[in-house]
């Protein structure tokens, strides 16, 4: 058996899963104290069940995406080793930051030497400033940490109490801003983190739960406990992949489908292309923050069932702000809710009411209730709709650096529109009819983030580089890097070497993963030719542990029609 | 600082990872990846100033909007060669609908090498992406006077062949001298056709030459030229043999040099051309010329081995630079006054006997090309072209180009032409390709079949 719990910003959600049926749902509001809300939750949802017989408990959260967004976490000063390339000026991520020179070029070689004397000069400054948090940042750090293990060996010596995090260790890829900003914000977020992770460890306790305990990732994947207390940073996001493998566990398999989360305020979109839910090409963003964080492609539109309405002239505006519920459910300001309610989409809340919220709108411009109605959800399902065919534009337009790249890309519509989360769902139908799809809310949607919690498997990858001239390699998620012989090293060895890397690096995290299950999702190989002769070759491979759900859901128990939309 | 725009520079980098001329050719897979890995560690495509596209593939027709295929389009093109061209069409309709401030096509395969004639691939091009881009310009958003400035180091032959006769293109290139690198042409006296005289304008510098002497020259001749001819658009063809580091050229221009010229010379669209210092410039100089399209400050951007005040010219080499200057400024301004040399007009044509070597592929192509002198507008051309591809097989073919601004007396004579040479039994192939209609037609005289494509 296995359950998922959402802890959301207004509703903590929970699912218990036995054999891919659903026993039982819960759905109680988040308390400031986590712990409470935990606790109802799983207690709803294991009412009558040995807990003995649980297998797996997995945590979805969008306490770090609240954290950021609040900027609610400790101060972190900022090593970087930029070297030549962008103006210096440019680097400003919001918090002190200190430039030390040195540098790597891209073949991993150092092309400017560290300064110890610039760089004891640096220490001692923020050690009189009381810092003891540091990121320690180098530009093509993944291609050879020396420089960034460096700094970390002279923090270690000199000032053994401080926290000290490593770009390579937690930006593996090409992209110095973003290993920058990931790093940071990993170190940043990890004390309140810690916050979140003592809440679940204590409810694990208290209710004497042994099952393995994991964490969703932005990516769809899950990570252990003691993994995400590392690196939390790669939880963000876990609420709209919740959601979207919930989707994927309820709908039919190799389908193409939008998932339209509508809440109060927002509307999350997701895709799910042939049955799997599509990843971002590019990593997280956070407010105006990129991050290397991998993550599904999702987007947040500033439109929700309580979005406040406004006349300005002949025209209706939507405002991306909630001033309260909506009037027909007692709240101070017209909202799309009470569109709904106007037109018959929805029965919530009081019709009366709704009609004098539409009425107040329209009176001015001669418009009956019906017509305002009518006009505001328009409005809404024509943004809605613009922003999901937006994102199938965004993905076909997706750079390509090959030739068959270019070619293979076809255009790709959806034929499901599948509503879930609890707001408005009286627009998913006329969503649907703009796209010219079918529209679906499936059964459990308002607890589908919890079901894709539940269903959601520890996934884990690693990326090797090898350079067969130089004759080293590295494993980027591990900052190792070893020496190879370059006779006796080929395609062949470089993927033996990735897969038995990433076998070692489950095992660290208790996950048994078996060879031929292993998939390739990156590999690019170039030969070095210098001077019209092959000098050497350069390897590029990513290998991940399988992607995916544990399996599709069937309706079970728990299932109560009231509940549903 | 820098001035402040509101619009963003278009960048689009197709590095064709899969394609290549050959496994060990200076044109392979390898020759962008180092750039890659420099402009993506530096996070060039999320800063705000850059919009990064997906390039487009060119259509058969926009290629033979501009050249001759032998024997047709399909034959002369791979997909790589349709996406690097389409690449540049895509940013040029951008820029040209105010989408973009400006824009740079990061792509290979190079371009141009290749001729208005193409019967194989020279100087590592089959397709002249800027020349295609120029005509699609010209034939869809009614662009009327464009300049391109050839900064490769290699002579760009392939685009002054095919805007030799053109009023309205000027092509302006400066390059290592062609006594002592490939291909070979690019002297002074090369001016353009009687009708676009000093349209053409070849700037030969000896090896050696560094920052000072390029930007003496960029200031004294190619900005005030670009200040009379005032064209509708810019083209860079941005080569970067020049570099100091480059294996075939021996110039010594570094990322500065390149980002200065970018800075002052502001084109439109720069797309790639030669550059073949993999490792040591190409990451640099790529990222310098982004930084400078995007207005963004450069000054940070150093290779290893380069420091300000490496590479010192000589008082004599800055000397000749002024000479070469002061003659061809002297050429510019005789341009329209210069009657065309009567030992080369038979009746109503301007001829001239042309001999084109195509280095990659062996083909010795030999070409008769005439233009008509015409009263009421450019004249069309009509080229006769042999080419012998070494195993002795070859086979006629004749060439019919109307330009742009046509007058009907001569696009109907382009097409009697083009039709009394179907019959006869001399040429292989022939083509009309009528930029006026944005028409082309070829005849296959074995099989009898004709085709046709239309813009």
């Amino acid at each position: 058996m296995n359950v998922g719990v959402d802890v959301g910003g207004t509703f903590t959600d929970a699912v218990l899963l036995e054999k891919n049926l659903v026993r039982a749902t819960a759905k109680v509001p988040t308390r400031r104290d986590l712990l409470v809300s935990v606790l109802e939750a799983i207690d709803t949802v294991l009412k009558d069940v040995d807990v003995k017989k649980l297998e797996r408990i997995v945590f979805s959260t969008t306490t770090i995406t609240n954290l950021i967004a609040e900027r609610k976490y400790k101060d972190v000063a900022l090593l970087l080793i930029p070297g030549p390339g962008l103006a210096h000026e440019s680097y400003n991520f919001g918090t002190k930051a200190y430039i030390l020179p040195g540098a790597i070029d891209y073949r991993g070689r150092e092309i400017i030497p560290l300064n110890d004397r610039d760089l004891e000069l640096a220490l001692a400054d923020l050690s009189r400033q009381g810092c003891s948090r540091v990121c320690v940042i180098g530009k093509f750090s993944p291609r050879n940490t020396s420089h960034e293990k460096h700094v970390a060996d002279m923090i270690q010596k000199k000032y053994p109490s401080w926290q000290v995090d490593l770009g390579s260790m937690i930006g593996g890829q090409l992209n110095f801003p973003r290993r920058v900003v990931t790093t940071y914000l990993t170190s940043a977020t990890r004390v309140p983190y810690h916050y979140f992770i003592e809440s679940i460890r204590q409810a694990m306790t208290k209710r004497e739960i042994n099952a393995d305990v994991f964490i969703l990732k932005a990516d769809g994947g899950t990570m252990s406990l003691e993994n995400a207390e590392e690196l939390p940073v790669e939880t963000i996001f876990s609420g709209p992949a919740a959601s979207t493998l919930g989707v994927q566990a309820l709908i039919p398999p190799g389908e193409t489908a939008v998932v339209v989360d509508i809440g109060g305020t927002t509307t999350d979109l997701a895709l799910i292309l042939s049955g799997q839910p599509l990843l971002s090409s590019k990593g997280a963003r956070l407010e105006n923050q990129l991050t290397q964080v991998r993550t599904l492609a999702v987007k947040s539109v500033p439109v929700g069932g309580d979005s406040a309405l406004e006349r300005a002239g002949k025209d209706f505006i939507v405002r991306s702000v909630r001033l309260g519920p909506a009037y027909c459910m007692g709240g101070p300001a017209p909202t799309p809710t009470d569109a709904l309610r106007v037109i018959g989409l929805t029965e919530l809340g009081d019709g009366v009411k709704a009609r004098e919220a539409m009425a107040g709108l329209g009176t001015p411009l001669n418009l009956s209730a019906t017509d305002v109605a009518k006009t505001v959800i328009k409005m809404v399902v024509d943004r809605i709709a613009s922003e999901v065919n937006r994102m199938f534009l965004d993905w076909e337009q997706e750079p390509a650096y090959l030739v068959w790249e270019v070619l293979q890309k076809k255009k790709v519509r959806p034929n499901l529109v599948v509503g879930v989360g609890g707001g408005a769902s009286g627009l998913i139908t006329q969503i649907a009819s703009r796209l010219r799809c079918e529209p679906v809310i499936p059964p459990y949607a308002p607890v589908a983030n919890a079901i894709g919690a539940a269903v959601a498997k520890p996934t884990m990858q690693i990326s090797l580089r090898a350079d067969t001239e130089q004759e080293y390699y590295i494993i980027q998620e591990e900052g190792l890097q070893g020496k190879l012989d370059r006779r006796h090293f080929d395609e062949k060895k470089a993927l033996e070497l990735a897969k038995e890397k990433l076998i070692q690096r489950a095992a660290k995290y208790g996950l048994d993963v078996e060879p031929e299950e292993i998939e390739i999702t990156h590999r690019e190989v170039f030969n070095m030719i210098r001077d019209w002769t092959t000098t050497g070759r350069l390897f590029d491979i990513t290998v991940q542990t399988p992607r995916g759900i544990t399996g599709k859901v069937l309706k079970g128990g728990g299932y109560d029609e009231k509940t549903q939309m | 600082m820098k001035k402040l725009k509101c619009k963003q520079t278009g960048l689009i980098f197709f590095p064709a990872f899969d394609w290549a001329i050959s496994p060990t050719h200076p044109e392979r897979e390898e020759r962008l990846l180092y750039t890659r890995d420099q402009i993506f560690e530096e996070g060039i495509m999320d800063l705000p100033q850059i919009l990064e596209f997906k390039p487009s593939l060119a259509t058969a027709h926009d290629i033979a909007r501009t050249h001759f295929c032998v024997p047709r389009v399909e034959d002369q093109t791979t997909e790589a060669h349709l996406i690097a061209a389409g690449a540049a069409i895509l940013l040029a309709d951008k820029v040209v609908t105010g989408q973009i401030e400006n824009g740079f096509a990061l792509v290979r395969p190079p371009g141009h090498h290749a001729m208005r004639v193409v019967h194989g691939n020279r100087g590592f091009c089959n397709i002249n992406n800027e020349a295609v881009m120029i005509e699609y310009l010209r034939s869809r958003h009614g662009i009327k006077r464009v300049a391109v400035i050839d900064t490769d180091a290699h002579h760009g032959d392939g685009t002054q062949n095919i805007f030799w006769h053109d009023p309205d293109v000027l092509f302006i290139s400066f390059h290592q001298d062609g006594r002592t690198l490939y291909p070979g042409t690019g002297f002074t006296y090369e001016l353009g056709g009687p009708r676009a005289l000093a349209r053409t304008i070849n700037i030969p510098l000896q090896p050696g030459t560094s920052d000072e002497s390029l930007l003496y020259l960029l200031d004294n001749l190619i900005l005030p030229i670009l200040a009379e001819f005032k064209p509708d658009f810019i083209v860079n063809s941005a080569g970067q043999d020049n570099h100091f580091t480059d294996p075939l050229g021996s110039m010594r221009i570094s990322a500065q040099g390149y980002a200065q010229l970018t800075e002052k010379l502001r084109p439109d669209l720069a797309v790639l051309e030669g550059g073949y210092a993999i490792e040591t410039a190409l990451p640099y100089v790529n990222m310098a010329i982004i930084l400078a399209l995007a207005g963004l400050d450069y000054t940070n951007v150093r290779e290893p081995d380069y420091w300000p005040g490496r590479f010192k010219e000589s008082p004599e080499r800055l000397g000749q630079v002024r000479k070469l200057v002061d003659q061809l400024l002297h050429y510019w301004q005789l341009r329209d006054q210069v009657p065309p040399d009567s030992r080369y007009i038979q009746g109503q044509f301007y001829e001239r006997d042309k001999r084109v070597f195509y280095d990659t592929d062996y083909i010795d192509e030999s070409q008769l090309e005439r233009l008509k002198l015409c009263d009421h507008c450019p004249g069309y051309l009509s080229i006769e072209s042999d080419a012998n591809h070494g195993s002795g097989k070859s086979g006629k073919v004749k060439c019919l180009s109307v330009p742009f601004a046509a007058c009907s007396k001569c696009r109907s004579e382009a097409a009697n032409t083009y039709h009394q040479s179907k019959h006869g039994g001399i040429y292989r192939y022939i083509y009309l390709q009528d930029k006026s209609t944005d028409t082309f037609f070829g005849y296959d005289a074995d099989s009898g079949k004709e085709w046709h494509s239309e813009g």
